[in-house]
């Protein structure tokens, strides 16, 4: 018994790291790029050992830093995208986890189906009219847009925070006859600022993700990293090792993200509606 | 009946107005902080749909003029159902669809239940491992289109030294093995995410639920088929969902890899949908489009949330 199972713990292990392997490594296998001189990016067989240079880095963020405003433009819009829809989604988190809210339920759904409706459908109505009303290629088109995800999602993941904040102590100020609002913003807000942050964060990421609505919203000036990396196809010759570095840029704050909130991890990706 | 109150009311009276417009103000309350969310939503999802559903009567390049052309009617609804590229982008983002919801499924669970075998050193691998999750599916679109490169690629490098032969115009080049080549990319990045969310439901399945089935003699197939899978069932239906919707959306890794090539062989519904209104600029005709796909995609999220989240919220 105690022999099978350690082959079978071998066995798990082996499988582990295969897996680890496949999913790990194309990531590995793009931050090199970003550091490998431009011969070595398609020779056969691969190259893994080569001197680091810093070349693609700093022609793309120091000099003459092509992707350095597109980085910030990034920032821009995923930071302003969270901050608007904080003060939307925490009050109506707050009520329809407090409140018997009429049609709460069918208000949960309509924000859940927002999550599951393809982007692309809205952009070319979205186009036409941020054209009409000269608001393309401004953040505050791509900002406002990117509510239809950060506030449904927001909504769902902060609403899962408030449940689990009891009512005990809300309930004792209402009867000290405390309002609303001060129950709210003294009692409530405190206790669930854990859980703003970490819905935060997340609606950080997927505004940062987006790539629809930059790709279609975005002029020149204000346009996001990905869709500035995007660039790099057009032109006659691709320079791999730069779009290595920009696209390593991109991805990097997720995953630092996402490596900070380990513990509400799949909270986070269910919509707070598995507590992980 | 209304209030006078150009007169002093008598002390009740005042005593009860107040109560009255208080708990008026109670009940309202809660509406008062759902309302600004649900109205800008509002505002920017049936502002832009209506829009739509105007500009799909007419006739309106914008490349030929800043307003409609000329009222047709149902025309562009004819045109999108009959013209030769929306069967088989349809066609097309089924196949994508259903073979990558189950695949991610399928293995998102093989690899949740090798999880589930909490060895020393599980945690550490389950946080590395939710990593392609976490990235931009436009930037996956980047590291996959480095990897299949033709000549020189990472891919077509490992398959050659297998001896697995090659399409000539490479891996996103031929007709036949481009959209499983999309397919792959979003294995990679959705397989962990099922996986992960897998593992956290299996978690929560009390261990003398299985050592009771084990007992009884379940076979360890039996015991997951009849007593660990139907436990986790919610979560299992609820990744299936969202799997599903967002494949059927998928427009970000076709833009990056084939661009609906070679040939329409990788059109999906949504590339369909940009490369008609944002690059030839057929308002008409793509929001007719729109107005197909919004209906397909609601009865799905209709048929979803009815199953699926009939008792959420």
């Amino acid at each position: 018994m105690a022999v099978k199972s350690r082959t079978a713990d071998t066995l798990a292990y082996l499988a582990l790291g295969v897996i680890l392997l496949i999913f790990a490594g194309p990531i590995v296998w793009f931050i090199l790029l970003a550091i490998r001189p431009a011969q070595t990016v398609f020779a056969i067989p691969p190259v893994l050992h080569f001197t680091p240079t810093l070349e693609a880095i700093e022609a793309t963020f120091v000099h003459p830093g092509t992707n350095l405003p597109q980085l910030f433009n990034s920032l821009v819009v995923a930071v302003c995208a969270v901050a608007l829809n904080l003060p939307l989604a925490f009050p109506a988190a707050y009520a329809l986890s407090r409140f018997q809210v009429r049609g709460r339920k069918n208000i949960m759904l309509w924000y859940l189906g927002l999550l599951m409706a393809p982007p692309i459908a809205f952009l070319i109505p979205y186009f036409v009219l941020m054209s009409h009303i000269g608001l393309n290629g401004t953040y505050l088109a791509m900002v406002l847009i990117m509510q239809t995800i950060t506030i449904p999602f927001s909504v769902w993941l902060m609403k899962s925070f408030v449940d689990d904040v009891p009512t005990e102590l809300e309930e004792a100020a209402r009867v000290d006859g405390a309002a609303w609002h001060t129950v709210i913003l003294r009692i409530t807000l405190p206790l669930v600022r854990p859980g703003l942050i970490v819905t935060s964060m997340f609606a950080f990421v997927f505004a940062w993700n987006n790539a629809a609505f930059p790709l279609v919203l975005s002029s020149q000036r204000t346009e996001t990293l990905p869709i500035g990396t995007l660039g790099y196809f057009a032109t006659a010759g691709v320079t791999w090792t730069y779009i290595g570095a920009a696209a390593v840029a991109a991805m990097l704050p997720p995953m630092l993200i996402f490596l900070f909130l380990d513990r509400y991890v799949v909270r986070g990706l269910t919509f707070g509606s598995i507590k992980g | 009946m209304s209030l006078r109150l150009d007169r002093p009311l008598p002390v009740s009276a005042r005593l009860a107005w107040r109560a009255a417009l208080l708990s008026r103000r109670r009940r309202l309350f809660p509406y008062l902080l759902i309302a600004p969310s649900v109205v800008l939503l509002l505002l920017l999802i049936a502002f832009p749909l209506f829009f739509a559903l105007k500009n799909s009567f007419y006739f309106w390049n914008m490349q030929m003029s800043p307003m409609p052309l000329g009222f047709v009617g149902l025309g562009n609804y004819g045109m999108a159902l009959h013209g030769p590229v929306f069967m088989v982008s349809l066609m097309n983002t089924l196949v994508l669809t259903v073979s990558g919801t189950a695949l991610e499924v399928v293995f998102g669970l093989a690899i949740a239940l090798l999880l589930c075998r909490e060895l020393p050193g599980m945690s550490p691998a389950r946080a590395i491992l939710i990593m392609p999750t976490t990235i931009a599916p436009i930037v996956v679109g980047f590291l996959f289109r480095y990897m299949y490169q033709p000549d020189g690629g990472i891919i077509p490098w490992l398959l050659s030294v297998a001896h697995i032969p090659v399409p000539a115009r490479g891996l996103l080049g031929s007709p036949i093995t481009a959209l499983p080549s999309i397919v792959l990319a979003d294995m990679w990045e959705w397989t962990p995410f099922c996986a992960i969310i897998f593992y956290a439901a299996l978690l929560g399945v009390p261990h003398e639920v299985i050592e009771a089935a084990r007992l009884d003699g379940a076979s360890a197939w039996a015991t997951l088929r009849h007593v660990r899978l139907p436990l986790i069932a919610r979560p299992l239906a609820f990744v299936t969902m969202l799997r599903f919707m967002q494949l059927f959306n998928t427009f970000d890794l076709v833009l990056v890899l084939t661009r609906g090539g070679p040939g329409s062989s990788t059109f999906t519904l949504g590339y369909m949908l940009y490369q008609q209104g944002l690059v030839d600029f057929n308002i008409g005709l793509a929001s007719a489009m729109t107005w197909i796909i919004v209906l397909i995609v609601n009865i799905f999220i209709t048929l979803f949330v009815f199953f699926v989240f009939k008792d959420a919220g």
